[in-house]
């Protein structure tokens, strides 16, 4: 070890340790994190009392079938209602398709809502919606993920109510980049600045050999010579100023300083360790990509990580029982209820049921707020290829735990499932909901990317869901 | 607003259209709005005594419901409308329009005896509860009309009124000095029967950022500075406005512009001067060979190479470099990379052979510096087997007639049609029939599959075997909406493609390179200047519209005309471009001015791509990388597929075998799975920092006992030389004496031989996780 790492050397040196800490400092190197003076400068009110102190964001990417799932129409027209039967749950009056058996046992322990709605029709702009909260710009299939987008949010979480521990990220998101022709917007912190980014997975928690090594130190290599080196680092930084003029350099700097203390802790490693899950549990899960997010997430709050999005798939699919989202509108010969109930609906039956069983036994579903969504549902009249499209105007977000009634609905769709009966809730709606229950005040102020305020949240809590 | 403010006329109560007569000419108009002789309202327009009384449906009505937002996306012109009531996107279709407002609702919507009775004026004054709120008021503007075109029969002149022929749009391209703020706009509309319009008030205006305001007299005023297009919107036509707020600089005139290396100095300038910008100095030998060699070769000069450069006195250094990186195999590899990704080779659909075939082709175009024209004709006429005609590999890489015909739109013309697919793209070029009728003209192509050995049964996309593109003359293309058989055609052209041969694709590919086609040379123009600038004149670069106009539109005219008098030499644009001051300025922008990503006042420092990295790291750390099937010292650039093959696992490494993958996919390398350039990120994330900072490959780098640093170590000279050497490597420049001092002090106090070997490994890493290795400056 160069001996210039151990105290005593080192102090007798003209460049001392803290002389290369200073000079990393100069010149606004470090300081100039744009996300961090971006969070200084908004007003951090006190909030309200927090319910949740985790939120599990499970996004179902295509737009799930409300008719199929959690909103059955027995008594409609048979080109409105599923092929499939309601079957009563163990929650009175709640009904749920016959294909989600094991869902049916478990909805004493959640809360819906049928009567949420919006306009967008395009999968980015109506995920975008889901994502943040904030309606687009513009429903069209151009709408281009850039920095003056509102941010994910579990970005806007680690913004104003990060986690306490350094070591920690406060928003994860995995497997999967989402997609619709060009990136699907709201995934990342936008104008928030990079360092409120998720740390984001793209590896299989399925595969055999899951694990982050970027997460652990290489053999050989301590933190204390790592922390030299970074100090080093900033010795040649200081000589181009790239940091002073180009927000490229800016950017990358503040990843450096997160990504140090999390190589430094173990809790996080600790955290992705998938193989530490005995194989019954990681069975009950499934054994595919999405069921083991679903696992990781509830590892990735038992150690106090406070937002985990996990999108069940990359694609909206609807075409294949292989891969793919829930984007089923009968294209290209395919059917939607062939796919659905190979793929999607045991899929879900498996895990939803399993994860939310698996942290009320553990305690945290008190605290762990679960939301389970798509973009928006599909058309109550079933379509010419026995499937169906994009149905904004009315769908149905599933919430379980931090402080969400359990065993309750809220609102009602119409006699086909096609718009709002009573209590129609926006996606702005959710938004509040969900900041509320973190405990930060859905009327709190972010700046946008022309440094003009804004509200995190449009809406308005929905007081009925609050047990 | 009441109904004569538009028509202030003498005959005020008879007359809403006041036409003029083209008599008056267009300089006539064009003098008559600078002169400002005009402004809303004032009463110095006359329509002429046989000028028609009544309101046109076509032209007024359909005005009215596009300014009221009610044929917008989100409002009534949504696919499914809006409460029932549902009329075209932008009034894209007047006939059906019209047969809506009349039919529906049992006359409700219109009440001709008692117009003001009309739902069609009830809703949006809000006199009913209308879900969309008050869109105007009842004594405005827009009421006046359709309350008038009501009481004088609500009669449909679909197929007699003058058609819009054109629009013209004053100021195209102001630049606001602070305070000035806002501006107005002035649109002219013209008629096919020679008349025309102000329709100012009429006209749509839509910002694209939301850092402009305008009203709906079209005056518009800025919440900040910055440069934004403003779409403005009449009838079927669309014009974009290019407009700039900037701060007053006041200090502007106390520095002289450059003189222009060249033509495209002279246009950037030109632009910079008007929004007040200095460009910045020019960048220093050290900075400029690095950069050269990055963007034309995308490896690093070596610390010889460097050292001699800048001892290098002659003036015209700058220019032989760059020829000389230009005859380089590296430069046709690097170049072909571009094409891979774009032409999407990748294993699984054009299996191993086909990739290698394919790749070694585009290769080889580069080193005989095909001309792209040529290129691409024999990309578009490849036919035959798959493993004796390598370019027909594109065929099998784009399988439907979709996915070829949006390529080529995209790839050689700039053009996205995807939109046209389902609809008529309201503004846009291109319509539905526009889309399907290219598009026949790529399903005559097809291949046969000789023999597929796909390893997997259930993935119908994996194809290993020989196939045979060839032409099937009896397939068509059907449209989706009428299920009529599409005739190819060329994109928006007129005749159908008639060949006696039977493959459309043969006339298609010499119209697509002909220089009478603007597209083609613009696109490429474009791409070219993309690689070496960091943004493209038309950015995205590969969606040209009217909507997204250029940021110097001479410019990329001057470009694209150059190119195709070079006939369609790369190198020959790669010179006029790298010989600019603009391309050889320093990325530090002038004192108080702010980044400027738009303009080219100073170079755009982006992060380098995923094979840049890889490629310059293993060879500032004198470690070659070592893929499975490839001889040691493969770079990433030269890999010809999508997936990176698996590197061996070698024992004395322990590093598993997908390690130079996962690095590739960090930093943005695409799986090729779509034919954009978009694909490619370049953004910033979090696991590229870890892939740095504590990553197998980069710790293997600095740490594998064979590295540069056991030759320099080895080689006895001071330490001083070592940190010089080392800074040459990795940084293409000699320390600063800053850190010369700094980084001894920490090389000296370690004195024994695997101390001084751990501090080298420390500063080596400091180097390649520094932002001036990780960015292009």
């Amino acid at each position: 070890m160069n001996p210039m790492l151990k105290g005593g050397c080192f102090d007798a040196t003209r460049y001392s340790r803290r002389h290369l800490l200073r000079v990393g400092g100069l010149g606004m190197l470090g300081l100039n994190l744009p996300g961090l003076l971006r969070a200084e400068a908004m007003k951090k009110p006190s909030g309200p009392k927090p319910r949740a102190k985790s939120v599990i964001f499970l996004y179902q990417f295509g737009g799930p079938s409300q008719l199929d799932t959690f909103d059955m129409k027995p008594d409609a027209p048979e080109a409105v209602r599923s092929p499939h039967k309601a079957i009563a749950s163990k929650a009175d009056g709640i009904q749920v398709s016959e294909r989600l058996p094991a869902m049916a046992r478990v909805m004493d322990k959640v809360t819906l809502v049928r009567s949420v709605h919006h306009t967008m029709l395009n999968h980015n702009s109506a995920s975008y919606y889901a994502l943040t909260g904030k309606a687009p710009p513009l429903d069209d299939i151009r709408l281009r993920d850039t920095a003056d987008l509102m941010p994910a949010y579990g970005s806007v979480v680690d913004a104003l109510s990060p986690v306490a521990e350094s070591e920690l990220p406060t928003f994860v998101s995995y497997p999967h980049i989402i997609r619709d022709g060009s990136v699907t917007p709201g995934q990342h912190a936008s104008f928030l600045g990079k360092l409120h980014d998720p740390l984001l997975i793209t590896r299989d928690p399925n595969a055999v050999d899951f694990s982050l090594p970027e997460l652990s130190l290489p053999a050989g290599l301590s933190y204390e010579r790592l922390s030299a080196r970074r100090e080093l680092q900033k010795v040649i930084d200081a000589q181009t100023r790239l940091m002073d003029h180009a927000a490229a350099a800016r950017g990358l700097d503040s990843y450096y300083e997160k990504a140090m203390a999390m190589l430094h802790s173990t809790r996080l490693r600790e955290a992705f360790n998938l193989s530490a899950e005995p194989d019954a549990i990681r069975e009950r899960y499934g054994r595919h990509t999405y069921g083991q997010g679903c696992l990781l997430a509830r590892r990735l709050v038992e150690a106090g990580i406070k937002f985990v999005t996990v999108y069940f798939s990359e694609t909206i699919g609807g075409q294949s029982t292989e891969n793919g989202g829930w984007d089923t509108h009968g294209f290209n010969n395919t059917r939607m209820y062939p796919i659905i109930e190979k793929r999607h609906l045991p899929i879900t039956d498996q895990t939803l049921p399993t994860l939310l069983n698996d942290l009320d036994e553990r305690g945290l579903l008190q605290e762990t707020l679960v939301l389970w969504m798509g973009e928006f549902g599909r058309t109550p009249k079933i379509n010419g290829n026995i499937s169906r499209d994009h149905w904004p105007y009315c769908y149905t977000v599933l919430m379980a735990g931090g402080g969400v009634k359990r065993g309750y609905v809220h609102g009602a769709s119409d006699r086909n499932g096609a718009y709002p009966a009573e209590a129609p809730v926006r996606p702005d709606d959710l938004a509040a909901t969900v900041y509320q229950l973190l405990g930060i005040d859905p009327r709190a102020e972010i700046l946008n990317a022309q440094n003009r305020p804004m509200f995190i949240a449009e809406g308005a809590p929905i007081a009925g869901v609050m047990a | 607003m009441p109904l004569t403010e538009l028509t202030t006329c003498s005959e005020p109560s008879t007359t809403i259209r006041c036409r003029v007569r083209t008599g008056l000419g267009w300089c006539g108009w064009l003098a008559w709005v600078l002169g400002n002789c005009v402004l809303l309202g004032s009463p110095s327009l006359r329509a002429p005594a046989d000028a028609a009384p009544t309101v046109s449906f076509r032209n007024d009505v359909m005005a009215v419901l596009s300014k009221g937002g009610c044929a917008s996306g989100p409002c009534h012109g949504n696919r499914q409308g809006k409460g029932g009531f549902r009329i075209s996107l932008r009034g894209e279709d007047p006939s059906e329009d019209y047969q809506t407002l009349i039919q529906d609702l049992a006359g409700r919507r219109l009440d001709r005896q008692s117009p003001e009775d009309s739902l069609l004026l009830l809703k949006p004054t809000g006199l009913v509860p209308h879900e969309g709120r008050v869109r105007f008021e009842p004594n405005s503007l827009e009421y006046g009309i359709l309350e008038r075109w009501i009481r004088e029969g609500a009669r449909s002149d679909v197929a007699t009124a003058p058609r819009l022929t054109a629009l013209a749009v004053e100021p195209r391209e102001p630049v606001l000095h602070a305070p000035v703020e806002s501006f107005q706009l002035r649109v002219l509309a013209q008629f096919e029967d020679g008349t025309s319009q102000d329709v100012t008030r009429l006209a749509v205006y839509e910002p694209v950022a939301p850092i402009v305001d305008v009203t709906v007299g079209g005056r518009a005023t800025f919440r900040q500075e910055g440069e934004t297009t403003i779409l403005v919107r009449y009838l079927d036509r669309q014009e974009a406005v290019r407009a700039a707020h900037v701060p007053s600089r006041d200090r502007v005139w106390s520095w002289q512009l450059p003189t222009p290396a060249n033509a495209v100095d002279a246009l950037i300038y030109e632009k910079l001067k008007r929004l007040r910008l200095e460009p910045s100095a020019r960048c220093s030998d050290e900075e400029f060979l690095r950069r050269v060699f990055l963007d034309l070769c995308g490896i690093l000069p070596t610390a010889n190479e460097a050292r001699g450069f800048v001892a290098d006195s002659t003036p015209d250094k700058r220019t032989r470099v760059v020829e000389a990186l230009l005859d380089r195999p590296e430069f046709a590899e690097y170049w072909a990379l571009k094409w891979a990704d774009l032409f999407r080779l990748e294993e699984r659909a054009l299996d191993k052979k086909g990739v290698q075939l394919f790749h070694e082709w585009l290769v080889q175009q580069v080193v005989d510096n095909t001309p792209l024209d040529v290129f691409a004709r024999s990309v578009l006429t490849a036919r035959g087997s798959t493993y004796a005609v390598p370019a027909a590999n594109w065929f099998r890489s784009h399988r439907t007639a979709v996915e070829r015909s949006e390529a080529v739109a995209q790839v050689f013309l700039g053009a996205r049609l995807q939109c046209a697919q389902c609809h008529n793209h309201p503004y846009e070029r291109w319509t539905q029939n526009d889309y399907h009728d290219w598009t026949a003209a790529f399903a005559k192509v097809d291949y046969k599959v000789i023999e597929n050995l796909r390893r997997d049964d259930n993935d119908k996309h994996e194809f290993v075997g020989e196939q045979l593109i060839h032409v099937v003359s009896k397939a068509e293309h059907k449209h989706p909406r009428s299920g009529k058989v599409c005739s190819p055609r060329l994109l928006g052209q007129g005749e159908a493609l008639n060949d006696s041969m039977g493959d459309p694709l043969l006339p298609l590919a010499d119209w697509l390179v002909r220089p009478e086609n603007p597209l083609f040379a613009r696109a490429q123009a474009n791409r070219i200047w993309y690689h070496l600038m960091g943004r493209g004149l038309v950015d995205p670069i590969d969606d040209f519209r009217s909507t997204n106009p250029a940021s110097h539109p001479e410019l990329l005219e001057t470009l694209a005309q150059e190119l195709i008098a070079a006939r369609f030499d790369i190198r020959h644009l790669i010179r006029r471009i790298t010989a600019s001051r603009s391309y050889q300025a320093s990325s530090v922008p002038r004192a108080g001015q702010p980044e400027d990503p738009l303009n080219y006042s100073h170079a755009i420092v982006r992060r380098l791509t995923a094979e840049q990295i890889l490629d310059s790291a293993s060879q500032a750390a004198g470690v070659p990388l070592d893929f499975v099937g490839r001889p040691v010292g493969t770079r990433s650039a030269q890999l010809p597929s999508a997936e990176s093959e698996r590197r061996r696992g070698r024992k004395d490494r322990g590093n598993s075998g997908a390690d130079l993958d996962i690095f590739l996919k960090a930093f943005g390398k695409p799986p090729r799975q779509l034919t954009t350039e978009c694909e490619r990120n370049g953004e910033p994330a979090m696991n590229q920092v870890f892939q740095l900072i504590s990553g197998p490959t980069l710790q293997e780098f600095v740490s594998i006992e064979d590295n540069r640093l056991k030759t320099l170590l080895a080689s006895g000279k001071p330490l001083e030389n070592l940190l010089d050497e080392l800074y040459w490597s990795v940084l293409t420049r000699p320390p600063s004496e800053f850190e010369r001092q700094t980084l001894l002090t920490y090389l000296q106090v370690a004195t024994d031989g695997s101390a001084r070997r751990a501090a080298m490994e420390d500063i080596l890493w400091g180097l390649l996780n520094s932002k001036e290795f990780v960015l292009r400056r």
